[in-house]
């Protein structure tokens, strides 16, 4: 027995040995793929006799990456970057051909926009926008002093990059390929799982508050990773590009239910803490057939189509049962709360619907041709922070440059280009100052790795073999640093250095005084983009990012209320789920700030996503003026209070609530609208909910009874 | 075709412009297979391709000679 424990108990000496190797070989798989595009690159740029055979090896390195995808997806947008940086460069030097002082100004504003350009987007998009910039640099600055040779310059610059972006793209897609489409399907299915998993398992009644807190969390992780992957796999996969259009309308449909679901349990939830045990009762008895029509196997593999009929079924069966479950009811609030929820499973059971078929239709081996309606992921950006890091990157470029000019400084345009690259890169980074510290020291340790190789293996080596045989194992070593997550950035820092300063060129010079020169000049120039990065610090994590995320989450609502209804709800739902995200990413876990963002985030959630249903059914219906003026005023009070929250505006949205529920029940045609101005309301007068703080201390006696 | 052309007073190398209307052709070829499924009777996508691509690009090439 004891022995069979311990057998349990320690691993297969066998299974240690080939999980490390089946570790490992991932590693050296990236190794190798990287030196073959790193060296493929250098022997073409050399034999097309380009000038700068190592700014296309540098290229190489920047885009390298693990999944194939990822590198397609980074040089399909560093290629469009490129290019636009190299117009903004003909277009700077054409306009100051004369003067270096506005010269230096515009190239500086350039970088900066650029670099704001890239804090607005997630991805590689933001990418694009960091080589813009960087490339204007490279091709306006080395032909300060003859600003006729730009067009040579860039047509150069231009090349080298766009070859190393082919030679790189193409070994990765072809030699090996470690594919993001698998993950991307695996992540897909576990969402769905999840989620049929989820749902399935509460239909027996109540959800404690902490689980639907860590279920929202859970839902919003599923909805960004989902639209994250997609964005890159599409680059690598021509049937994954087919069914993007499917895939982010799977993602939107995923959040629509998973709203009304949690509105649902909110609702549940707090009839059943008002003691209205009956109402909620008779909801969770409505809700069982769901629950019963997604009990089928779908862990196995089994295709999603095999639910559709059965949740057919089941919305037929709660249509038969729901008039007797009302009937059971007694009393006008009861029944009242019933049909709020009837009207919610009503809607949930619709949206499940629809997100079923379109998993189903993802599955569908063959795609059906009808084209999916468009929708878009839409995310939260927060233009003050872009405004901090164009004025941080701007100024370290302007001092660069002023030093420059007035020290005449022969290797200035050196230490501004990479000051150009590292203020870009890390103004999305959470702790750039400690990234670019790392990056800093393994810059430094990669270039001295790269004074020994050229000053004391190159200078006995002849010919192309030779210099690979004699840089590899050099750039072996920052390769395989990239691949720990510890030592990443040194890793980077490592091989960028490394690269750089090589210069391989054909014929190969050896100088040691300008190398030196050059040398102190990148480490000046890295040093001040860490320095920007101290004085300017990023908005990423701090106390006033946080506030501004949190006012702007709350101003949701007011464009659930007011802004145009095409497409607002996918609008509502994606820039939710993206701010939410952003939020998570930046707060500790189960810290107060995280808390109470979470808290915000979900009545957020509830009232605008009842608000847009108000609003859409308000269109529709047709009553009198009168009602709808109060209907109005009503949704007008709740978004002045969710842009300004106190507790006059709570006390005056509480009564323009109550007066709309008042008027709209006095009217037959307004009976749809009554059910979601029912659910607002009860998120209004939640006591466990974000806006608890802004209630009267004593609550209105009758207004509580009255309400449940 | 001639070998170069003047693109608003720079010359250009047709091969470049080829270059540019092959990948054009691929990405058009790619649309099509991903959206049918043709990928799926390929052994190895990226392979085939790359090898559609040589092919495209060779053949437009020509055109110079």
């Amino acid at each position: 027995m004891s022995v069979n424990a311990a057998a349990i108990a320690t691993p297969n000496s066998r299974t240690v040995v080939l999980d490390t190797l089946r570790d490992e070989t991932g590693v050296w798989l990236f190794v190798f793929k990287t030196l073959l595009a790193f060296y493929l690159t250098g022997w073409l740029a050399m034999r097309f006799s380009l000038a700068q055979p190592s700014t296309a090896m540098l290229t190489v390195i920047i885009v390298a990456n693990r999944q194939s995808g990822m590198v397609l997806a980074k040089s399909f947008y560093r290629a469009i970057g490129t290019l636009a940086g190299a117009v903004a460069a003909f277009v700077i030097v054409g306009l100051f051909p004369q003067q270096r002082e506005l010269f230096l100004l515009a190239l500086s504003l350039w970088i900066g926009l650029c670099a704001g350009g890239a804090t607005l987007y997630r991805n590689f998009k933001s990418y694009a926008f960091v080589l813009g910039g960087y490339t204007a640099a490279i091709i306006a600055l080395p032909v300060i002093n003859h600003p006729p040779a730009v067009f040579d310059s860039a047509v150069a610059r231009i090349s080298e990059v766009l070859l190393a972006l082919i030679v790189s793209g193409a070994v990765n897609d072809v030699v090996l390929p470690s594919r993001m489409r698998d993950v991307l399907r695996r992540t897909a299915r576990a969402q769905f799982a999840h989620f049929i998993g989820f749902v399935q398992g509460s239909t027996g009644g109540s959800i404690p508050r902490d689980v639907m807190e860590n279920a929202h969390l859970r839902f919003v992780r599923d909805a960004v990773t989902l639209e994250d992957l997609r964005s890159s796999v599409i680059f690598e996969d021509a049937e994954a590009r087919a069914r993007s259009g499917h895939l982010q309308l799977f993602n939107q449909r995923f959040m629509a239910a998973s709203t009304s679901f949690q509105s649902l349990h909110h609702l549940i939830n707090r009839l059943q803490r008002n003691g209205q045990t009956a109402s909620a009762k008779a909801i969770i008895e409505l809700y069982g057939p769901i629950g019963a029509a997604l009990d089928a196997p779908i862990e196995a593999g089994a295709a999603a189509a095999i639910l559709l009929p059965r949740l057919i079924a089941a919305r037929k069966t709660m249509a038969t049962r729901a008039p007797q479950l009302r009937h059971s009811l007694t009393g006008p609030n009861a029944v009242r709360d019933f049909d709020t929820g009837a009207s919610l499973l009503l809607r949930f059971s619709e949206e499940l619907h629809a997100y079923v078929e379109s998993a189903a239709s993802l599955q569908a081996p063959r795609l059906l041709l009808r084209s999916p309606e468009r929708v878009n992921f839409e995310r939260g950006n927060d233009f003050a922070s872009a405004g901090l890091a164009v004025f941080r990157t701007t100024l370290t470029m302007l001092v660069l440059g002023f030093f420059w000019i007035d020290s005449a400084w022969p290797t200035g345009a050196s230490a501004m280009l990479i000051a150009t690259i590292f203020a870009g890169l890390f103004a999305t980074a959470p702790d750039p100052v400690r990234a670019t510290r790392s990056v800093l020291l393994g810059y430094a340790i990669g270039m001295s790795a790269g004074f020994f190789c050229v000053f004391f293996v190159l200078t006995r080596m002849d010919g192309y073999g030779l210099l690979v045989a004699g840089t590899a194992p050099f750039l072996m070593v920052g390769l395989m640093a990239l691949m720990r997550p510890l030592i990443a950035s040194y890793g980077l820092g490592y091989c960028m250095g490394f690269a750089y300063i090589l210069a391989v060129k054909n014929p190969m010079v050896f100088d040691p005084s300008s190398f030196l020169n050059d040398v102190i000049a990148q480490l000046i120039g890295l040093s001040s983009a860490a320095i920007a990065f101290i004085v300017v610090p990023p908005a990423i994590g701090s106390h006033w990012l946080r506030r501004r995320q949190l006012e702007r989450l709350r101003r949701q609502v007011t464009l659930a209320a007011e802004a145009p209804l095409a497409g607002l709800r996918q609008r509502f739902e994606s820039v939710n789920h993206d701010l939410f995200s952003q939020v998570v990413a930046q707060t500790a876990p189960g810290s107060a700030d995280s808390r109470a963002l979470i808290a915000w985030a979900l009545a957020v959630h509830e009232t605008g996503g009842a608000l847009i249903a108000l609003r859409q059914d308000r269109l529709t219906h047709r009553m009198p003026a009168e009602v709808d003026q109060c209907i109005a005023l009503a949704i007008n009070a709740l978004a002045r209070f969710y842009e300004r929250p106190d507790s006059a505006g709570y006390a005056r949205t509480r009564d323009a609530v109550s007066n709309a529920i008042d008027r709209a029940s006095a009217e037959p045609s307004a009976r749809p609208l009554l059910d979601h101005l029912h659910l607002i309301r009860l998120a209004l007068l939640d006591g466990e909910s974000a806006i608890a703080d802004y209630m009267p201390e004593t609550p209105a006696a009758q207004e509580l009874t009255h309400a449940s | 075709m001639p070998r170069e052309i003047a693109l608003g007073d720079a010359l250009v190398p047709g091969l470049l412009l080829l270059f540019v209307v092959s990948l054009a052709l691929l990405w058009l070829i790619d649309w099509l297979a991903g959206r049918f499924g043709l990928y799926r009777m390929v052994w190895h996508p990226p392979v085939f391709r790359l090898a559609l691509f040589v092919c495209v690009f060779g053949g437009l090439a020509l055109l110079l000679l």
